[in-house]
């Protein structure tokens, strides 16, 4: 083949620049809030059992509900969403700027 | 009437006007909207995806694993609404603009390998017949509750009755209307949730956000803590589960071709967000049901002993409406929402398996040259083979509805997520890759069952409900250390990913 080796290159830790690179920030930066609220919070709760802190988060209540269990029975979904929403309105930011520097109407 | 013929009324009355709205659609559609049906903007796609997701599982099981394990129960929640995060924003926009609907096509296509496509279907094959069980058993259980017959009866009329149902539509050509179901599916979860938890005396106009109250009764009256972390399993399995079933989420055949629906990837993008929503509405009222449902066993003073407790822990939606002594009507409508949500949840899922029987194993591998009617008897064959099999498996299911789910998530989340992962977003996995990470995705998920009593090293790494928080990394390590080892996949394909996939903006 003539073209130079590895010419088309797709990796989520390389993006190419250009929408590709903002759309991989936004991506990390989603996947972050997504298992450090999931699986963060159930690692403090675990590492909190029996300290002051655990009682805290235990004995806590929100909606007569103890925190850990408002947290994750009810926040996490409703943080899901957000993050959705977030990601979609950042999503929507990138591609129109860059279809405008493409000089292309927007889909 | 008494509560079961009610329930059957109910159901019957249901079921029939789906057929009636279906046969007035399909009238006006061929009138006004011509042959492509409507669009119905975010929202309605939103509530299609929800529609599509909701089953037994859904509205049977999840309150029956959370009433069993309390906060161990809750992996569930967060792992069926936490995968969307991720198809979202690693799989949706990216697999359409890759253009290939199914997973067997997109793996055949992507890989350009016959043999990675074969392995790809019969591995959605049995993902599909696993979820069916699932399904086959919620229906069975409801259909006892309502006849007060033995399971294994309910479970045989019960696939009679979805068959015939199929077959019916199948026959009329109905369309499906995906929005009207969520609705009704909906609507005949949180209604009945509302009269409980106003019987019960709790705050009863936003129910899922209301039971905190019964939660503190349970403890103070009862001493039953249901709330205490990682009392009935440890933060491994807790984490291990959630995750299985995230990924599992994210490479489920019949979640993924979801996203064609839809005209553009903006749309598809935010009907995800409104899907998510409505399927979080169910998801937060679940507990509810859990928790009204303990709180009336302790009323009535019959503590369950653990094994008992585990037989009526899928019913435990409507064992708690009876004991709570709700109308008959209500009770129907909760058993006929939960029903509706398990037919259509098999009718999709049986009818997507025969299509990978017919079109990815028949047409494509045993005779290529097959015509469009030999195709679709396959297809219709494959369809009543399939459920025969689902039933043979249903009759003496290995778990709860929610475990068996379970199984379906691991499988796919080892399997196809991997897959779909390495292949949108690096291109330099290959043919070899992809048949190795299957093959290693297979194994770890079944390793549990075959290996769990030689070695319960592996059992406790690789739980079968929960095998993909370290099978899915592993199956990646492996698809990445094959492809390496081997020569690159076509340069055509890596540049149609760069251009196409990711380049569409360049």
């Amino acid at each position: 083949m003539s073209q130079p080796k590895n010419s088309h290159q797709v990796n989520l830790f390389r993006p190419k620049k250009g929408h590709m690179r903002d759309e991989v920030l936004i991506i990390l930066a989603i996947l972050f809030g997504w298992g450090v609220c999931t699986f963060g919070f159930q690692l403090l709760v675990y590492l909190c059992q029996g300290t002051g802190a655990g009682s805290l988060l235990t004995r806590l209540t929100l909606f007569n509900l103890p925190l850990h269990f408002w947290f994750t029975g009810q926040l996490l979904p409703l943080w899901f969403i957000v993050l959705c929403v977030i990601f979609n309105l950042y999503i929507d930011r990138i591609t129109e700027y860059h279809s405008r520097r493409r000089d292309r109407s927007y889909e | 009437m008494n509560d079961s013929s009610w329930s059957i009324f109910v159901v019957l009355c249901v079921l029939l006007s789906f057929i009636f709205v279906g046969l007035r659609q399909k009238s006006r559609e061929t009138h006004e909207y011509g042959f492509g049906g409507r669009y119905t903007g975010r929202i309605g796609g939103g509530a299609a995806i929800a529609s599509n997701w909701m089953s037994a599982a859904s509205l049977m099981g999840l309150a029956g694993i959370i009433y069993l394990q309390g906060y161990q129960g809750l992996a569930y929640v967060i792992g069926w609404t936490g995968g969307y995060v991720l198809l979202l924003v690693l799989l949706a926009s990216q697999i359409r603009r890759f253009g290939k609907f199914t997973a067997p096509e997109f793996v055949g296509e992507r890989y350009g390998s016959q043999g990675a496509r074969v392995i790809a279907a019969m591995i959605s094959i049995a993902i599909s017949v696993i979820y069916c069980v699932a399904q086959f058993k919620g229906i069975g259980l409801v259909f006892s509750f309502m006849f007060g017959i033995d399971y294994s009866d309910g479970v045989i009329y019960g696939a009679l009755a979805v068959v015939s149902y199929m077959v019916l539509s199948g026959m009329l050509g109905l369309p499906r209307n995906q929005q009207l179901q969520y609705l009704v599916i909906s609507v005949s979860f949180i209604v009945p949730l509302m009269w409980l938890a106003r019987r019960l005396g709790y705050f009863w106009l936003l129910p899922q956000f209301g039971y905190g109250r019964a939660i503190t009764d349970l403890s103070r009256d009862f001493a039953i803590d249901f709330t205490l972390p990682f009392a009935g399993g440890t933060l491994f399995q807790w984490c291990a589960l959630c995750f299985t079933l995230m990924v599992g989420t994210a490479g489920l055949p019949h979640v993924l071709s979801r996203f064609y629906t839809v005209p553009n990837v903006r749309d598809a993008r935010w009907s995800v967000v409104w899907g998510l929503f409505f399927i979080a509405l169910i998801y937060w009222s679940a507990p509810a049901f859990a928790v009204f449902g303990r709180l009336m066993e302790a009323r009535s003073g019959l503590a369950l002993p653990p094994a008992a407790a585990r037989g009526m822990a899928d019913v435990v939606v409507l064992k708690t409406a009876v004991l709570a002594g709700l109308p008959g009507g209500l009770v129907g409508v909760l058993a006929a929402g939960a029903l509706c949500a398990a037919f259509f949840t098999v009718a999709g899922l049986l009818m997507t398996g025969a299509a990978s029987i017919s079109h990815d194993l028949y047409y494509s591998v045993v005779n290529p040259r097959a015509s469009e009617s030999a195709r679709m008897q396959v297809a219709k064959g494959g369809t009543l083979v399939l459920a025969a099999v689902v039933l043979l498996l249903a009759l003496d299911p290995p778990g709860l509805i929610a475990e068996i789910t379970a199984v379906a998530f691991a499988l796919a989340g080892n399997t196809i997520f991997p897959l779909f992962l390495l292949g949108i977003w690096w291109d330099r996995a290959n043919r070899h890759g992809a048949i190795a990470g299957m093959l290693t995705g297979i194994v770890c998920t079944v390793a549990d069952p075959l290996l769990g009593g030689a070695f319960p090293q592996v059992a406790a790494l690789f739980p079968v409900t929960s095998s993909a928080l370290l099978g899915a990394p592993l199956v990646v390590l492996v698809m990445i250390a094959v492809s390496l080892a081997t020569p690159p996949p076509p340069e055509e394909m890596r540049r149609f990913l760069e251009q196409e996939v990711h380049g569409h903006l360049d």
